[in-house]
Order: C-alpha cells, then structure tokens, then sequence
C-alpha cells in the first residue's frame, strides 16, 4: 500500500476526484493548505498599494492506494490537475504499513 | 391485606407486567404517540410493580420504609429504557432488617433489567439538608411517593416544605450553573445535527429546568415571561415522542437523534413529503421550532427570577421607557394597540446599544400571535419605511436585535417571505444552522466585518450597506419553495421591495446580490482564477465597483454562516484575491475590451426609439469601451446617442439631472486637452461635492462624461438663477471663452473650499502598465479635497498627457480616481511617469 499526497491548485479537486472515482478509488482527505513551490507568490495590488502574496492556497490530497494501482494513480492525478504553468502542484509517495477500518476493526487487504 | 406469594410466581407475573407495560409504551410510539401519556401510563404500570415488590417484601423490617421515584420517573414521565430513580427513606435507624428489605426490593428490580438509580436515607438524615449535593436536592423537586408508609413520606414531604426558604435560593442558582455546564457540553448551540433530545440545548432537560426555576423563583415575574405555556407542553410531548421512538429503535437508554433515526422518527410520526429527505427535514424544522421556544422561554425565565434592583426610569419616547432590562412599553394596553410601536422600541435599543425588555417582547409575542398583524401595520408610512432602512444598517448588535424580532414574531410580520423560512432544515453535512438562524448569522458576520482591517474599510465605505443586510435577509427564502432557490429568493424579494417603496437602484443591486449570492464563491473556490479569462468572465457579472464590493462582502458573511468551521483563512484568501483581480479588472483592465459594431447593434436595436437608427448608435457605441453597455441602461444610452448629434469641437451637450440624495451631469463633447479637468473644475467652482463618476472617450475621439455630485451649499436650490448661471459657466468654459482657473483661483482660497479632512492619509499614486495593453492606468487614493479632480486632472493634461477613461468613486473621506492615460498614443515611460508622480505629489502636499 501506498499513500499519496498531492499538492494541487484548488480548482483541480474535482477533476483529480474524477479521475480516481473512475479507477474505483474512492476514499481521499482533502484539505485546504497553504505554500508555495517554484511558484513563490506575486505581488498583488489593490488601490495602488501592493499587497504580497507569498503563500498560495491550494488544496492537499490524500488517498491510499494498492501498490499494483499506485502509478496509475499518479498519471491519473498528474493528467487532472496539469495546465502547464508553473503552480501546478507535485505528487508525493509515501509506503503504508498497515490499514485498519476503524468500525470493523479489519485490516486492509492488500 | 399482604399475600405471600412464592419468588417465581412473584418474578414471572412482574415480567409479564413490566411485558405488557413496555407492549404497550412500544405500541403508542409505533402509533407517534409516544408521548406524554403513554409514558405516564408506563410510569404507573412501573408504580405498580414496586407497589407490588414493596408488599411481598414489607415483611423483612418493621421499621416504616417509603419507596420514593425521583427525577424522570417522579415526573411519571419514564420512557422505555429510562433509569429508575428511587429515594428509599427510612423512618429510623438502617441496620441489618432495612438493609435485607433494600436488597429484597433491588435485585428483583435487577432482574427485571431495570437500571436502577438509588439512595438510601434515613429521615435523620434531613434534619440539616446538605446543600452541597446540590444534583440530589434538585431531585428532590420531582419526589412522588410510589409505595411504602405514607405518613412518614408526609413528615419528609413536611420537612422539606418548612425549610425550603433555606435550600430553594441555593439550588435554583446550582441549576443555573449546571445548566449552563451542560449547554457548554454541546457548544451552547440548540443547533446540532444529531441532537441529543434530552440533554441537549432546548430539549426536555431545559424544559424541566425552565419548570424547576419557575418553582424555585415563586417569582411572579418569572411566570409573566412564559409568554405561552403551551409552547413547552407542545415542545415536551414532540421530543417525549422523539424521544421514545429512539429508545425503541435502540433497544437501550440513549437519546440522540441521528441522521438514520431522524427519517425513522418521520414516518413514525407521520410527517409527509416526495422522499425521506423532504420528510426528515419538515421533522427536523419542527424540532428545531420547539427548541428555539424552549430555549427563549428559559432564558426569560432564567432573567426573570433574578432579583431586579430598583433603578431610576428613563422615559425615551412615546410610550417608551428604558428601565434596567432594557428598553420597554410604559403602558402595555397602549403597545398592543399600536404596533407600530414596536419597531420603534426595537429602534431605541439599537441606537443605545442594549436590548429590548422580556416583558415587552413577550408582549409582542402574543399579540402578533392573536393578531396576526401585515407588514403593512408596522410600515404606515413612508417615513417608517425609511426608519426600518435605518434600522437595518449594519451596527453592533443589528443581528441580535433581528433574532429577537423574530422570536416575537415581528421580523415574520415585517418580511412574511423570511417568515416561510423559519427553523427550515437544510439536510446535508455543510449548513449546521437552519436556514434562518444561517441568515442572522450571516447579519450578524456582516457587524464582525465591521471591526476587520481589511474588510471593514470597504463595508464602511459603502453608500447604502443596509442594502446588503436587506439581500442576506432575502437571499434564501426561496428555500422554502421548490426551484433554483436563488432565483425564487429574487421573486420572492420584489414584493418586500414594492411594499417598502424602494427606488430602482436599490432595487436592481438587491436582485443582483440575490441571483449571485453564490456566484464568487464557486468561482473562487472551484474555478482556476489565476487564468485572466475568468476573472474576465467574472468581472463582467457587474455593472459597478459596488456591486462587486457588495457581493464580496456578501459572500463572507454567507460562507461563514454555514457552520463555524466552513470560512477558513484559506477561503477568505481566495475570495479576497477573487475580489482584488476583479475589481482590478473593473478599474485597471477594462479598457482594451471595445465594443465593436456588429455587438453594439445587436445588444440595443430591440427597443431602440423611432427617432434613432441602428446606424446611428452603432457609430456613437464604436470605440467605446464594452463597459459603457454595463454602466447604463439602454434609455440612458439613446439619451447619450441624442447628445452626441452635431456636437462641435467647442461645443458640449450636457444635460443636468436631480435624482435623489445627488445630481448628475452628463456631458457630451469631442476630445480635446484639459476637457475633463476644465469639467471638473466647474463644479468645483459652483461648490458641487463630486461623489462617482466616469469619462470615457471612443475611438472616434468622441467624450463621454458623467458626474454625480451632491450639491452640498444648495446652490441649485438657493439660487433661482442657479442652473442657468451653472449652463453657461460651463458652455463658456468648454469653448475656451472662460478660463476655470482663474475662476477657481479666489475661491481656493477661501476657508469654505479647504475643508480638512477628518483623517489624513498619505496619498497613493500607483502606475499600472499591466492591466491594460493600450493604456498606462494611473490610480490615485487620498483625502477627498474640493477641487481635487481638477487639480489632479491639470496636472496630467499639463504633461501633455491624454485622458481617455476616467473613473472616480468616493469612499467615506477617501477619493479613488482611476485615469488611463497614454502619451503621444502610447503608454507613459518610466521618465514620463515618474514626472507626473512628483508633480501630482507637489500639488497634494500643497494642497494639503
């Protein structure tokens, strides 16, 4: 098992959200963050002052995955949430241990 | 007489009682009549189990023993899986015979599968009360005696009346206390989505509280707050039955309504509508409904009881007195008979900042309940329509003010629109709120953006922000009616306008904040708004900065009012950079998007009048910037159109209007150097106070310019002559045969034309070359002067600069002048620029 974690601009959810639902991954923890990457913020100016705006929103996706579906996974995130311009967020991988499902008290199958 | 009767016979036929009790309790809450009733009649059937116990157990001491029931079960309000509560007293000493009867009475009790609850004391015990148990002495005001000797439960009973002087005032304040310990446990908020029907807040706990204190308190003003008994009878037997249906679906002792149980308890409980949604909701708005009652009825009670000290009156108006409650009726048979005094007392507490008297809300409660009175009662005339304008203009404590108007049925008489969304249930997991404690809560987001750095400017600056609070007030109401519920929200807000006489503008920016009241947020949150083509797209959803402003502000109170987690740093982030681009693009950006012919033609040849052709309007609309089709109805634009026939280089068509509260010049000329400052520099001249205004200039190098103004010394009013001396100052000045400036020069000398200004801020003078293609964009921010645009407009025209598009907006004390500008055709270079910053910085600091 792997856990995924996707830094991507906000509006992308949706997209990234689809596009996983269509591989039957359904489970994700989205959360709204801030940071900044390559793209280090602008200067924003509002009746001539100039504000900075140093820390971007975007949202944090994670999901968890089985290994043998973690590169299609990827690829599916990386096609939903790419423009092509900088501020497009990155993708981390990171191995699970072990899974339980709280109400059951399973362990995840993998 | 007593029987002896064998253990298991004994425990067989108390089974099958108990069976048939419960039998029964479940039969009633499968019928939704678990309620009241039926928990008695299973209070008593339990009454004779024990009854039945104590007798076959009686033998075991000699000593007189009285079986008591405590709390719910004293009550006689025992629900299925209720624990029983019992007081077992002793008349004397507890040795070995009471405790063989105890344990003789409880393990078949155990058995049973009762959960038992109980003390053991014996009358001793009471001779001093122990005041620091304050939990078991409150118990005691539901004690009923089920089995046992009478007359020493009549000495105990007799005891506790002879000292209850000594003990009720201490325990009335633990309840207090204790009530407030269990609100904190559910954050202090009725509104829960899976309430706990017991203890939650305005559930049958506060419903025992509010009895409790009524008996505690023997204060007769307590009682005259319990504006209608029958409210908390009404309240107590929905949440019994609830309450019941959740026992038997549980088959054990908890009390919350979860989502699952909440569309088994509607069907239960009969309600109707096309699916388990819609039925779950019409519950979950009537339990809402009942726990708002319980939770306004104990806390009038709760006020009530406390000992008020005796305070001077303070007569403040036509039958009204501010006493130390705050402020209420002198005569009560007098404000029943006029209602239209009622706003006026809520008016009073708002402009002094406290509220409105229990006594008198309670009052208005139950004439509008027996009366029904229309918004037309309160709002006779004009003038009180205008009050209730002014009473709604965001203030400290407006949203408070507002839930009481609606708790005493006022806000629901005023506005019966929001009247259909009161306690509605939105079911999903983001609202918490019913949908009209969501929309006070938005009111009252609105007064905490007051005291914002950031925002609070912006709302302060608006002209008309009760407009604002009238939109929230309206902006889901539709949700009480099928449809887009924004959309039936507008429909439903054009009666509520027509009844308060609204003009049209107020009119038209209360649709639009209504029709759009979600639209920057979807956009913020779920569009890519870093792209141009959106904030473009977004941009162009307004037809001025204050629109936008409006919605912005709008949007922050709405998204926060949904629950208190939903605006995050992160969401207000977005929407602030949403605002700052699109208003950006409003100011900076608009004027590369010219309105070619074939558009213009199309947008206005509908209701074009006879005397223009298509022809004509394409040519007048050619160049000029598609912003122009925002600013003005087509009306206004055919007048523009008519306008611009034969005007000449030295000529100028202008017409002057009064609408309302400001005058607006329109002028129509052809392009030439220092045209708008000369303009401007006219008003100045005749004292006008200019408020907004816009100049735009086509291709054609045709100049459009329009002022609002407010006309400060009443010149126009003043002087018969006045509009005519007006006309021709400014015919002569556009042709040349006067000069504005020396005009000017003696009046700004005068101390009248140097009004200082209340805060003085360091002017802003900010080049943008990135908005626009074709134009530099000059924006300046500082203290508004008399004279300013002229001497600001002088200033760039004197560096050979040309002024195509101009937008003023005045804020408070605050003038924003936004100019594009180009030098020779194209935009300012970095020497031009910097020349013209340090002369306009000169002329400010000079004119400072």
């Amino acid at each position: 098992m792997k856990l995924i974690k996707a830094i991507v601009r906000p509006n992308m959810v949706d997209n990234i959200k689809e596009a996983l639902g269509k591989m039957n991954i359904a489970g994700m923890t989205v959360t709204e963050v801030r940071g900044h990457g390559r793209q280090k913020g602008h200067t924003a100016v509002y009746r001539g002052r100039e504000y900075e705006v140093s820390l971007l929103p975007k949202m944090e996706i994670e999901v968890v995955v089985p290994d043998p579906a973690v590169d299609e996974a990827i690829k599916a995130i990386i096609g939903a949430a790419r423009t092509g311009e900088i501020g497009d967020g990155r993708v981390f991988v990171m191995p699970v241990e072990q899974g339980y499902n709280i109400r059951t008290g399973e362990k995840d199958v993998v | 007489m007593a029987v002896h009767v064998g253990q298991a016979e004994l425990r067989v036929r108390q089974q099958q009682a108990l069976d048939a009790a419960r039998g029964e309790l479940v039969a009633s809450t499968e019928r939704g009549e678990g309620g009241r009733q039926a928990l008695a009649r299973f209070s008593d059937a339990v009454d004779e189990i024990l009854r039945d116990l104590v007798e076959a157990v009686a033998a075991e001491t000699g000593t007189p023993i009285a079986v008591c029931a405590l709390g719910g079960y004293g009550r006689r309000a025992l629900s299925l899986h209720s624990d029983i509560d019992l007081l077992l007293l002793v008349g004397g000493r507890i040795g070995r015979p009471e405790e063989r009867f105890v344990k003789a009475l409880l393990h078949p009790l155990w058995d049973l599968k009762f959960a038992v609850g109980h003390h053991v004391r014996e009358l001793d015990d009471f001779d001093r009360l122990e005041t620091d148990n304050p939990e078991f002495l409150l118990a005691l005001m539901d004690l009923r005696q089920v089995a046992g000797d009478r007359a020493l439960f009549d000495r105990f009973d007799g005891i506790l009346r002879a000292s209850s002087g000594h003990w009720h005032p201490q325990i009335l304040d633990a309840l207090v206390t204790l009530t407030d310990e269990r609100h904190i446990q559910f954050q202090d908020t009725l509104y829960q989505l899976e309430p706990d029907v017991k203890d939650g807040p305005g559930t049958l706990r506060d419903i025992w509280a509010t009895r409790t204190i009524l008996k505690l308190a023997g204060e007769p003003r307590a009682a005259a707050a319990v504006s209608a008994p029958d409210r908390l009878r009404d309240a107590e037997e929905f949440l019994m039955q609830v309450r019941s249906g959740i026992h038997l679906d549980m088959g054990r002792n908890v009390n919350v309504l979860s989502y699952e149980l909440q569309e088994k308890a509607a069907d239960r409980l009969k309600y109707v509508g096309p699916d388990a949604r819609r039925r779950a909701e019409a519950l979950m708005t009537d339990y809402f409904r009942h726990a708002r009652a319980v939770t306004r009825v104990l806390g009038r009670v709760r006020r009530a009881a406390k000992p008020v000290p005796a305070t001077p009156i303070r007569l403040i108006g036509q039958n009204l007195m501010w006493v130390v409650e705050g402020i209420t009726f002198a005569d009560m048979k007098q404000a029943a008979a006029f209602p239209v005094s009622w706003l006026r007392a809520f008016e009073a507490a708002a402009s002094r900042n406290v509220q409105v008297a229990d006594e008198a809300l309670a009052l208005m409660e139950r004439e509008q309940e027996a009366n029904r009175h229309a918004p037309g009662t309160f709002l006779p005339t004009a003038g009180d329509r205008h009050r209730l304008m002014q009473f709604l203009r965001p203030r400290q404590g407006l949203a408070a003010h507002l839930a009481d108007m609606r708790d005493c049925g006022l806000l629901g008489a005023l506005f019966p629109e929001f009247d259909e969304i009161s306690c509605r249930v939105t079911r999903d997991f983001y609202h918490k709120y019913t949908v009209d404690e969501h929309t006070l809560l938005t009111v009252r987001n609105v007064e905490r953006l007051l005291d914002h750095p950031r925002f609070g400017p912006v709302l302060r600056e608006l002209p008309a922000p009760e407009l604002l609070v009238l939109a929230l007030l309206y902006h889901d109401v539709g949700k009480a009616r099928e449809g887009n519920h924004s959309e039936v929200s507008a429909d439903m807000a054009v009666p509520m306008m027509e009844r308060l006489g609204l003009d049209d503008h107020a009119k038209e920016t209360i649709l639009f904040l209504i029709r759009n009241h979600l639209k920057m947020s979807r956009v913020a949150f779920r569009r890519d708004t870093e792209e141009p083509e959106v904030v473009k797209q977004f941009a162009s959803l307004f037809s001025t900065e204050d629109h936008l402003k409006l919605l912005w502000l709008l949007t922050l109170a709405d998204v926060g009012a949904v629950s208190p987690d939903t605006l995050t740093g992160w969401k207000e982030e977005l929407l602030w950079r949403l605002y700052v681009d699109a208003y950006n693009q409003m100011t900076l950006g608009y004027g590369d998007e010219i309105i070619d012919r074939s558009e213009a033609a199309a947008q206005l040849r509908a209701g074009r009048p006879d005397d223009i052709s298509e022809p004509e309007i394409a040519k007048f609309l050619e160049g000029l910037p598609r912003r122009y089709l925002m600013l003005f109805t087509p009306e206004a634009i055919y007048r523009h159109v008519r306008l611009s026939r034969d005007v000449t280089a030295d000529d100028a068509h202008f017409f002057l209007e009064n609408k309302a509260a400001v005058w607006e010049l329109t002028v129509v000329s052809l392009d030439k150097p220092f045209l708008f400052s000369n303009i401007s520099g006219v008003l100045s001249y005749y004292g006008m106070d200019i408020v907004r205004g816009h100049a735009l200039t086509s291709l054609t190098g045709l100049v459009l310019d329009v002022f609002q103004f407010i006309d400060r010394d009443r010149f126009f009013e003043r002087n018969s002559q006045g509009r005519q001396q007006f006309d021709r100052t400014l015919i002569d000045v556009v042709a040349g045969r006067t000069d504005i400036r020396a005009l000017l020069k003696n009046k700004e000398r005068s101390v009248v034309f140097r009004r200082a200004p209340l805060v003085r801020r360091t002017p802003v003078i900010y080049f943008d070359n990135e908005h626009s293609q074709r134009y530099t964009v000059l924006e300046l921010v500082a203290d508004d002067a008399p004279g300013l645009l002229h001497r600001v407009s002088r200033v760039i025209s004197e560096h050979g600069v040309d002024v195509d598009l101009v937008l003023i907006s005045t804020e408070g004390q605050k003038a924003i002048d936004v100019f594009h500008i180009t030098r020779g055709g194209a935009k300012l270079a970095e020497d031009a620029e910097a020349a013209l910053k340090g002369d306009l910085d000169r002329m400010l600091k000079e004119s400072a």
